[in-house]
């Protein structure tokens, strides 16, 4: 029996249907969540998908941060379960403060959309531990604030912790991204951080697209490792009866 | 960005708005905020015997 895991759908939500498909690809079941609903329905892990949430007039994912789906998914969360945030569900979750770091408007002030390469800074995590060696991995980005932020001492903190999961990589070198004049870097985020955890390591979120990028015919297979994980690691949660084998961050 | 509260008292007011700024309107990571009261205005309507 395949794990079910519950896709959350805001109003203006546009990446859902990307991430039914990319966790079928996976061999998990989907179960689409409401943005109203108080409840996660049972599901073993959760995915925020990419688009947008109530417009994002104010701030990307702020308003998303009040709604009911999102208690739900804090309360989840707080409880040891997975809980994985791509593009305006990464923004969704910083808001929400389950995740550290702030997503700014794109350094070049323009919405980008094309492909890039990130590589994993770990292998050892619920949503990283099947894509195999580092290497740079072909997905596509598209937002206009997704510009990763914390002061320097965050992130210190973050480095030291083993809380950065990706950085923007040059894709044929695989060599660290540089600063918001390499192409590498298409947001110029601090340190050519694409994605974080949280500190217990059961909450992450990137701005990347891997879950469009799960079969040879979207253009690259090499968000499959990722979306792979994440349902590995869930249905290894659901068997084990609860979050107790969420690795934790270093 | 210029709110208008209803509040039985200025403090009570000022709490409100700092509330909504902390938690809605900024982001204390990247922002930061200050409250002035323009002013306070009587919406209580009387009445004649």
């Amino acid at each position: 029996m395949s794990v079910r895991i519950g896709v959350v759908v805001f109003p203006g939500s546009n990446r859902d249907i990307d991430a039914v498909n990319a966790l079928e690809v996976a061999g998990a079941e989907p179960a689409l969540l409401w943005h109203e609903q108080v409840s996660l329905d049972g599901v073993a892990a959760v995915l925020l998908p990419g688009g947008f949430a109530y417009g994002d007039y104010l701030r990307a994912g702020v308003i998303a941060r009040f709604s009911p789906i999102v208690r739900a998914v804090t309360a989840f969360a707080d409880d040891g379960g997975l809980v994985l945030g791509i593009c305006n569900g990464f923004q969704v979750l910083t808001e929400a403060h389950l995740l550290p770091g702030a997503l700014l408007r794109n350094r070049g002030l323009r919405f980008v959309s094309r492909q890039i390469a990130i590589a994993p800074e770990r292998l050892d995590t619920p949503f990283t531990h099947l894509v195999g060696e580092r290497r740079p991995l072909r997905m596509p980005v598209a937002h206009g604030e997704g510009c990763f932020y914390a002061d320097d001492a965050t992130l210190d903190a973050l480095e030291s912790a083993g809380q950065v999961l990706f950085r923007y990589v040059d894709p044929a070198t695989g060599e660290q991204a540089g600063g918001d004049d390499d192409r590498a870097n298409p947001n110029g985020s601090l340190r050519a951080i694409a994605g974080v955890t949280n500190a217990a390591g059961n909450v992450a979120g990137l701005m990347p697209h891997p879950e469009t990028a799960v079969e040879a015919i979207l253009g690259s297979a090499d968000g499959l490792g990722i979306v792979a994980s994440f349902v590995a690691s869930a249905a290894e949660r659901e068997r084990a009866g609860g979050p107790a084998l969420v690795s934790a961050a270093r | 960005v210029e709110l208008t509260v209803s509040a039985d008292t200025q403090a009570e007011a000022r709490a409100t708005v700092e509330r909504l700024a902390a938690e809605l309107l900024s982001n204390p990571l990247i922002e930061s905020f200050d409250v002035e009261v323009l002013g306070a205005t009587s919406s209580v309507v009387g009445s004649r015997g």
